[in-house]
């Protein structure tokens, strides 16, 4: 169990990555988190007796190959920047495990929640996922079984939610503008997760617009409840500020306090910042005011510069759309048992889809056929065979097989010969396989017949 | 000749310097309530038959500020602070203050107005309470003065005769709250400060001392004293610094060193890395306050050669309290200095009661008292090695905010572990062994902190923003602020404006001929991207005069 109630102290991990960016204008550069480092060192928040900074550690290439099938590797996948970012969810993680602090905010760049399981490169600025490392990392070292992730960012975490697809153990709730009007153009009612795991991936769009009352309206009418039904171990926010009034990549009207309060009202135990693109109007706003909310202090003197309250307001039919929206994902949550029971009556032992997936920052589309099997005795082994191709470049393919944790002898074994049986198989350029179970992972390259494993 | 005074917890040292020797020492016993007194007394017993026409600079340590403000013999102030969006004032421990509207922003904009009728009032609820000392710190105010200097040109008007302190003045680093109690700290504590340094100067006039008097600061560097006048807070905790400028004075440079100070009741520790004390990442603590004063990491440990040595439940337990003087120097209980007696190790003290206070340990333990001192001296270096090592791990551990930052650190191992105060000499030796390192106990390491003193060079530090959107640079400090005209300024011609400001500061300063030992020891560029091109560039540099030894100091 975790011994996480012996300080109430709030862990802080400030990594700003002031030598990283994707390009020199792109949105995700050296100077995002700069004004927010100005504002939180001058107010001193790190000498505050209920914060505690913490300096990041580098994650282990394990800690990653754990949620990703990095093609080819984990090494050609990410740089220094993204194991910090990474790392520093994990110090966290330990951090709040011992005891040490009571809850976590690791305030890092560069973001992960567009990154899904299989990996060719950066989709939505993120090429890991940080949050689903660190709870891939909790539940392998720590043991904990139910954890609820709360994506806040304004666009749907589709990386994280494709990640625990058919996981019934974690919670994965996303609020976001409509994909009708943002990037990645998904996140809607119906993506309620893979057969064995329906509605434990609860979506809710929201109209352009949406102010604080709109997302507290979300939080106290379904998210909090759908939480107390749940009781998970861990609450972990993927804490996007994109929301905010003067982002300039999305339309919603949320202010730094909105933001606040609805940390004070999640208590998430950790944090992970995911985008947020108001460098200057918001970040060191809404930063501020999460921290102060996480470490119990008094944010209410947290305002931008522009804001004055009831700004925004919502019209009467943006507010009955969320509440017809809201109603659609109750029902989802509340047939929850039902849907998964009719769902699995009308598949076999196996479980397949074939997705198209673009990754918008490198310019690179995948094409996948996942399979699942549908087994009795355990969450089931799953394989992956993915191809993908950058621009008019090269084509990289990979067969990758997955044994869930606690996974069931026979699922064991044919996994096994799922990967035995492509290894030296021309026709694919690498064979990638996760033993969740053993905690041990391997990939092999066809075309140097070579294998590693970490 | 160089002259250094330091003045002590149990005696104040004196000691005189020429070339790469040390001609005379002097020891007076401190007297906490007439530190001038005492610190004249050690000086003239000191250069008694010396050519005082031949003195070329006397530096003093003086516990002065520190026992001001432990005792609360600071001047009462006023705290008004001009806050704007952010923590709520009151969760800083800064006591009672008076909170204004208006407000700056990161970037030196203005993002909430004054209101003239609030200051009015401040300064009639300052008048009412009889305050005539008033610190006034804005947040970001180090990035634009205007709310400040306002504040304070009103109440300056309303309170004829006040002294008034402006926080952007006190330091132009980030952290409100610091800059604040920095600020209230040196409100508080700049008139007796200022009538000190006068009666000291008179005093030295007195006797025939021309020579310039100096001042030692918390980061091991000197200042004039009447220009440290302006600065009293950073002359606190000098005397650590001066026992780490001793130790740099004494050993071979270059080298990294644990600096261990055993006491009666403390063991200091510090750190030489690479031949560079290391300062600690933020200010200094100045009682319950944070402050932005730069100091040596110093960490105190409670254990010493008079600490308190305790038997329950068949463990042994050494400190953290004090229970008298050891027993073989006629106190009640044993002690370290009692087990160093009876191994030998030391001849301080009696022998028969050294051996009693370790029968008594024995006793208890179910051993003889040879064995007994052994385990007391093992547990004193089992904690001693223990917060070494905590030390640098925390060195280690300390936030970075940089890729390179976090792949270029590694752990380093001390290649000497050197001694001060009459605690060392047994123990260090040691400590040395434990952790695989040289131990060195300088020959003249009771009076290592005068040495220091005598032969720490100034230091001086400049903060430079620039912000070529806005075609501006300031530097907070200095209360300075200037126009930049090319947009894409280059981190190499900010270090040289810096470079150039330290040097203009140093003049006024009094320690101009130092500017050229000027390094940078921080510099950021950031690219301001609006839309999708750059709109200016942010430049911050850090340039400092670092501590480090007078170039005429030969080392031993």
């Amino acid at each position: 169990m975790s011994s996480k109630n012996k300080s109430r102290k709030t862990g802080l991990i400030f990594f700003p990555a002031f030598d990283w960016a994707i390009s020199p204008t792109h949105p995700e550069r050296e100077e995002r988190l700069l004004y927010t480092r100005d504002q939180i060192f001058e107010e001193g928040l790190m000498d505050l007796p209920s914060i505690e900074e913490y300096k990041p550690r580098l994650a282990e290439k394990k800690d990653i190959a754990r949620v990703h099938f990095c093609v080819p590797d984990v090494e050609s996948q990410v740089t220094e920047a993204h194991l910090i970012a990474a790392g520093s969810t994990l110090t966290l993680a330990d951090a709040l495990e011992k005891g040490e602090i009571g809850n976590g905010f690791a305030l890092v760049r560069p973001p992960g929640h567009h990154s899904m399981r299989v990996v060719h490169g950066n989709r939505g600025f993120c090429n890991i996922n940080n949050m689903a490392i660190m709870v891939e990392y909790l539940r392998t070292k720590y043991g904990h079984k139910k954890i609820a992730v709360i994506d806040t960012d304004v666009h749907h975490g589709d990386g994280t939610q494709e990640i625990f697809w058919h996981d019934p153990d974690v919670l994965c709730i996303s609020f976001h503008q409509d994909g009708h009007t943002l990037y990645p153009g998904s996140g809607f009612v119906n993506e309620m997760g893979g057969p064995q795991a329906l509605a434990r991936t609860l979506n809710i769009p929201l109209p352009p617009g949406t102010t604080d009352e709109g997302i507290h309206y979300v939080l106290d009418n379904l998210i909090m409840p759908v939480l107390d039904e749940f009781k998970p171990d861990l609450i972990l926010n993927s804490a996007g500020q994109d929301n905010h009034y003067t982002d300039p990549l999305a339309n919603m009207r949320v202010s730094a306090n909105g933001y606040a309060r609805l940390n004070e009202k999640l208590a998430p135990d950790i944090c992970v910042l995911e985008g947020g693109y108001a460098v200057e109007t918001a970040l060191p706003y809404v930063n501020t005011g999460i921290i102060q909310a996480m470490a119990g202090l008094d944010y209410s003197h947290v305002k931008e510069p522009d804001f004055v309250p009831g700004r925004f307001v919502q019209s009467e039919e943006m507010k009955r759309e969320i509440a017809h929206t809201v109603s659609q994902v109750q029902t989802v949550w509340d047939e929850r048992y039902n849907l998964v029971e009719e769902a699995l009556e009308g598949l076999g032992d196996f479980y397949r889809r074939k997705r198209r997936i673009f990754y918008d920052t490198d310019m690179i589309n995948e094409n996948q056929e996942e399979v699942v099997r549908l087994c009795p005795d355990c969450a089931g082994y799953m394989t992956i065979n993915t191809s993908a191709q950058r621009g008019y470049g090269t084509l990289n393919s990979a067969f990758c097989v997955t044994i869930p944790r606690g996974a069931c002898s026979s699922c064991r074994d044919d996994a096994k010969e799922e990967y035995a049986e492509h290894l030296d198989d021309r026709r694919i350029g690498y064979v990638l396989m996760q033993d969740k179970d053993k905690d041990k992972f391997k990939f092999y390259n066809n075309m140097t017949r070579t294998e590693k494993g970490y | 000749m160089l002259i250094g005074i330091d003045v002590g917890g149990t005696t104040t040292d004196a000691v005189v310097v020429d070339g790469n020797t040390v001609v005379k020492t002097a020891y007076v016993p401190t007297d906490h309530d007439n530190l001038l007194k005492c610190m004249l007394m050690a000086l003239d017993e000191l250069v008694q038959g010396i050519d005082t026409r031949k003195i070329e600079r006397v530096v003093l340590s003086t516990t002065l500020i520190t026992n001001m403000i432990a005792e609360g013999k600071t001047d009462p102030v006023a705290l008004v602070l001009i806050p704007g969006p952010g923590t709520n004032p009151k969760d800083y421990a800064l006591g009672e203050s008076i909170v204004l509207d208006g407000a700056i922003d990161f970037r030196g904009k203005e993002i909430d107005v004054l209101r003239e009728s609030q200051i009015k009032e401040a300064a009639s609820e300052i008048k009412a309470q009889g305050m005539s000392r008033v610190a006034v710190v804005g947040k970001f105010c180090q990035r634009n003065h205007s709310h400040e200097l306002k504040v304070g040109e009103m109440l300056s008007s309303a309170l004829p005769g006040a002294r008034i302190e402006l926080g952007h003045r006190v330091s132009g680093q980030l952290n409100f709250p610091r800059r604040a109690a920095t600020t209230l700290l040196t409100a508080a504590t700049k008139d007796r400060y200022a009538q000190f340094a006068d009666d000291m100067a008179r005093a030295l006039k007195e006797r025939g001392i021309s020579a310039p008097i100096y001042i030692l600061k918390a980061d091991g560097g000197t200042l004039p004293l009447d220009k440290s006048a302006e600065m009293p807070v950073e002359t606190i905790f000098s005397g650590p610094a001066a026992s780490i400028m001793g130790v740099m004075a004494l050993t071979q440079p270059g080298q990294t060193s644990v600096v261990v100070d055993i006491g009666g009741t403390t063991t200091d520790l510090a750190l030489i890395l690479s031949g560079k004390p290391l300062l600690s990442a933020k200010g200094a603590r100045v009682g319950s306050l944070l402050t932005h004063v730069r100091a040596f990491a110093v960490k105190s440990v409670a254990i010493g050669g008079d600490s308190a040595v305790t038997v329950s439940g068949g463990n042994l337990a050494v400190g953290p309290h004090r229970d008298g003087s050891p027993l073989c120097m006629g106190g009640r209980g044993p002690t370290p200095t009692d087990a160093l007696r009876v191994m030998g190790m030391s001849s301080i003290g009696d022998a028969g009661l050294a051996e009693k206070a370790m029968q008594m340990v024995g006793v208890e333990l179910g051993c003889s008292s040879k064995q007994a001192a052994q385990k007391v001296i093992d547990a004193v270096v089992d904690k001693i090695v223990f917060e070494v090592n905590e030390m640098f791990r925390e060195w280690e551990l300390e936030p970075a905010y940089r890729i390179w930052e976090i792949m270029s650190k590694e752990a380093i191992t001390a290649q000497n572990v050197v001694g001060v105060g009459g605690g060392a000499p047994p123990l260090v030796p040691l400590v040395a062994a434990r952790m695989g390192a040289a131990a060195i106990v300088p020959k003249y390491a009771p009076v290592a902190n005068a040495i220091g003193a005598a032969v720490a060079r100034p230091t001086l530090a400049l903060n430079l923003h620039i912000d070529t959107e806005k075609g501006e640079y300031s530097v907070a400090e200095e209360g300075l602020s200037g126009r930049v005209i090319d947009r894409r300024m280059t981190p190499e011609d900010a270090e040289k404006l810096a470079r150039k400001l330290l040097a203009e500061r140093a003049v006024r300063l009094g320690i101009g001929e130092y500017a050229s030992e000027a390094e940078v020891t921080y510099s950021e560029v950031f690219n301001m991207i609006r839309g999708w091109s750059t709109a200016g560039r942010l430049l911050d540099v850090r340039m400092e005069i670092l501590a480090g030894l007078l170039p005429s100091w030969g080392r031993c």
